[in-house]
C-alpha cells in the first residue's frame, strides 16, 4: 500500500483548533463548579471558577472568531467544508452511518478519504455545521449576555430572563460536552488512536492509497 | 335642712360643671409637669398638633405624622423617650432628656458599640427614630439608603470592584448588611420596580400611589395576586410579567436578611463567593412580594415556595448563580451528558470485541 502526506490542517485551523479544545474544557470544569458549588470544588475558590469561566469564554468567542474569518475571508471554503452537499444528505450519511456502525466492526475501512477540500464526512458536516453554527454561536451569545447582566438587562429581560438564559447556556454546554466526549473517540477510531490527532498538532495527514483502500472496502463487505 | 334655692341650685350647677371640666384636664396630665399631651387614646395628638405642622415648627422639628404614627415608636407616646418637657413648652429652650435608645434597645446597643462601626456614628447616625420600622416593613434599597448617607456609592462600587465580579449587579441585588452583618438566613424579597431603560440610572420602586391606581382595587396586592387569596403564585407573578399593561414595571428581587443584626463589619466568609452561591436551592425557596403602602412602610405576602428557583419568567431579572439552580434542567443536562457517552461506551465495547476484525 502507497502511503502519501497531504497538508490538511493549516496553522491558523489548528491554533483555533486547540485553543477552542483546551477552552471547552476549562469552561466545562468551571461552569461545572460554577452550578455544583457545593459538590464540585476543583478550581479552588468560586471566585477562581468564575474568572477562569469568564477568561476561557472569552478565548473561546475569539478562537471561534478567528475560525469564521480564517475560513470564510482567507481559505474562502466555509461553505464547501461545512455545508453538506445534496448527495451527503441523500446517500452520504447513511454510508457513513452504516461504517460507524455495522462495517467498522467488520474491518472495513472508512468510505470517506479527508482532503483539503473535503475534510469531513458527511455525518462531521452535519454534526459540525451544528455544532459551529448552532451550538457555539448561542452558547457564546448568552455567556456575554451573563457576563454583563448589569449594562445588558434589557436585552436579558426582553428575551425573557436571567433564568432562560441560563437554561439555555446550561443545556448548550451540556450538548457540547456531549460532542466532546463523542468527538475525542471518533479521534481514536484511524489506523491507530492517534492517527487523527497528529494532523491537528502537525497539520499533516497520512493519506492511505485510496484505490487500494476502496477495494478493500468491497471484499471485507460480510 | 331649708331647701335650696332656684339661684343657689344654679350656682351649685355651675361649680360640679367647673370641677367636673378641671378633674378632665388635669387626668391627661400623664407626664411633662403641667403640660398636656391629649389622652390615652390620642396621646401624641397634642404634640403632633404642632410636630406635624412643618411651617409651625421648620423642618428640624418636623414629625411626618403617617409615618410616625404607624411606629412602634408612636405607640409608647412622644414622652416615653421625651420625658422632660416643662409646663411652659415650647418656650424656644432646648429640651433635656433622660431616656435614650439603650433603655430599650440595650442588647442592640451593646452588639452595635462592639462593631467597627460604634464609633463612628451612633443610632441616630442610621435610623430617624420617628420613621424606624421592623426590617421586613423597609425595602432593601431603603435599607442601603441608610448605609449611602455616609458611604459614598461611587466609592463602594470602586472599592468592591477590585474583587466582586460584576459589582454593579450584586449591590443591586443584595442589602448591604446581608454581608456586613452577621445575620445568615436570607429571603428573597420581590419589589415592584419601574423599568428604565438607562443602565446607569439607580433602582426605582413603584410606589403606592402609582400601583394603587393601576391595581383599580382597594389593595396593592391585587395587582399581583388576581384570585384574591394574599398569596402569590408563581402563575400569578408569570401573568403580572406578560401582561402588556405592566410593560413600564418589572420584578426586582433581592437577597435580605431574615433577621439583620448591628453588629456590623466585614466577615470573612462573605469573601467567599461560595457563602451565597454554595447555600443551596433549599435556602432560595422562600419569597416574599414586597409591596410599597401609604404609610412609607413595605408590606410583605407570600410567594409560592420555590419562586427563586423557576426556570421562566416567573422572576426574569433575579438568578442566583449555584443556588437558584433548576433540578429539572440539571436531569435534562445530565442525560444529555450521558448521551455523549453512548458513542465511547458502546462502540468502544464492540469496538474492542471486534478488534480482530481489524488487524
Amino acid at each position: 500500500m502507497s502511503t502519501k502526506m497531504i497538508y490538511l490542517q493549516p496553522v491558523p485551523v489548528r491554533i483555533w483548533h486547540w485553543l477552542n479544545a483546551f477552552g471547552i474544557i476549562t469552561l466545562c470544569v468551571s461552569g461545572a463548579q460554577i452550578r455544583f458549588p457545593e459538590y464540585i470544588t476543583l478550581l479552588g475558590s468560586y471566585r477562581s471558577a468564575i474568572m477562569l469561566h469568564n477568561t476561557a469564554g472569552i478565548v473561546v468567542a475569539l478562537s471561534f472568531s478567528l475560525w469564521f474569518i480564517y475560513y470564510k475571508l482567507v481559505a474562502n471554503s466555509l461553505a464547501d467544508i461545512y455545508i453538506p452537499k445534496g448527495s451527503d444528505l441523500t446517500t452520504g450519511l447513511f454510508r457513513q452511518a452504516v461504517f460507524y456502525f455495522f462495517a467498522y466492526f467488520f474491518g472495513v475501512p472508512n468510505p470517506h478519504h479527508a482532503t483539503p477540500g473535503s475534510k469531513f464526512n458527511p455525518l462531521q458536516k452535519s454534526a459540525y455545521l451544528t455544532i459551529m453554527f448552532v451550538l457555539m454561536p448561542f452558547v457564546s451569545l448568552t455567556g456575554i449576555l451573563l457576563m454583563n447582566v448589569g449594562p445588558m438587562r434589557e436585552i436579558v429581560l426582553l428575551i425573557g430572563g436571567l433564568k432562560l438564559i441560563v437554561a439555555v447556556h446550561f443545556l448548550l454546554a451540556c450538548s457540547l460536552t456531549a460532542f466532546l466526549f463523542t468527538h475525542v473517540y471518533l479521534a481514536t477510531m484511524g489506523k491507530t488512536p492517534l492517527a487523527y490527532f497528529k494532523p491537528m498538532w502537525t497539520g499533516w495527514e497520512k493519506d492511505e492509497h485510496p484505490e487500494a483502500e476502496q477495494a478493500h472496502f468491497q471484499t471485507r463487505l460480510p | 335642712m331649708k331647701p335650696a334655692s332656684r339661684s343657689q341650685l344654679k350656682k351649685q350647677g355651675i361649680i360640679m360643671v367647673l370641677l367636673l371640666m378641671s378633674c378632665i384636664a388635669t387626668s391627661s396630665l400623664t407626664h411633662g409637669g403641667d403640660y398636656s399631651f391629649g389622652d390615652s387614646l390620642s396621646k401624641n395628638v397634642a404634640c403632633l398638633a404642632c410636630h406635624g405642622d412643618q411651617p409651625r415648627v421648620g423642618s428640624k422639628n418636623y414629625i411626618e405624622p403617617t409615618n410616625f404614627g404607624h411606629t412602634t415608636h408612636a405607640k409608647f407616646g412622644c414622652t416615653t423617650c421625651h420625658d422632660a418637657i416643662s409646663s411652659t413648652h415650647p418656650d424656644g429652650k432646648s429640651i433635656a432628656r433622660t431616656t435614650g435608645c439603650g433603655d430599650c434597645h440595650a442588647n442592640i446597643i451593646a452588639q452595635y458599640f462592639a462593631s467597627i462601626h460604634g464609633d463612628k456614628t451612633t443610632c441616630s447616625g442610621c435610623h430617624n427614630p420617628h420613621t424606624v420600622f421592623s426590617p421586613e416593613e423597609i425595602s432593601v434599597s431603603g435599607m442601603n439608603k441608610q448605609c449611602a448617607g455616609c458611604h459614598d456609592n461611587n466609592r463602594i462600587v470602586a472599592t468592591h470592584s477590585k474583587w466582586l465580579p460584576q459589582t454593579d449587579l450584586h449591590l443591586g441585588a443584595i442589602a448591604c448588611i446581608a454581608c456586613h452583618s452577621k445575620a445568615e438566613n436570607y429571603v428573597i424579597n420581590i419589589y415592584i420596580a419601574k423599568r428604565n431603560y438607562d443602565p446607569d440610572t439607580t433602582l426605582e420602586l413603584a410606589g403606592y400611589e402609582e400601583l394603587l391606581r393601576r391595581s383599580g382595587s382597594d389593595s396593592l396586592h391585587y395587582l399581583i395576586d388576581r384570585n384574591r387569596d394574599s398569596y402569590i403564585s408563581l402563575d400569578e407573578l408569570r401573568k403580572f410579567n406578560h401582561d402588556p399593561a405592566n410593560k413600564d414595571l418589572y420584578l426586582k428581587a433581592m437577597l435580605t436578611p431574615v433577621k439583620p443584626t448591628h453588629d456590623f463589619q466585614t466577615f470573612d466568609n462573605r469573601w467567599d463567593c461560595s457563602f451565597c452561591h454554595a447555600s443551596g436551592p433549599e435556602v432560595m425557596q422562600t419569597s416574599y412580594l414586597s409591596l410599597p403602602q401609604q404609610n412609607g412602610t413595605f408590606q410583605q405576602v407570600a410567594v409560592e415556595k420555590g419562586a427563586a428557583m423557576d426556570a421562566l419568567r416567573a422572576m426574569p431579572d433575579f438568578y442566583l448563580m449555584g443556588s437558584t439552580r433548576n433540578g429539572l434542567l440539571n436531569k435534562i443536562g445530565f442525560l444529555i451528558i450521558a448521551g455523549g457517552l453512548v458513542m465511547p461506551v458502546g462502540h468502544g465495547f464492540l469496538r474492542f470485541l471486534s478488534r480482530k476484525n481489524r488487524t
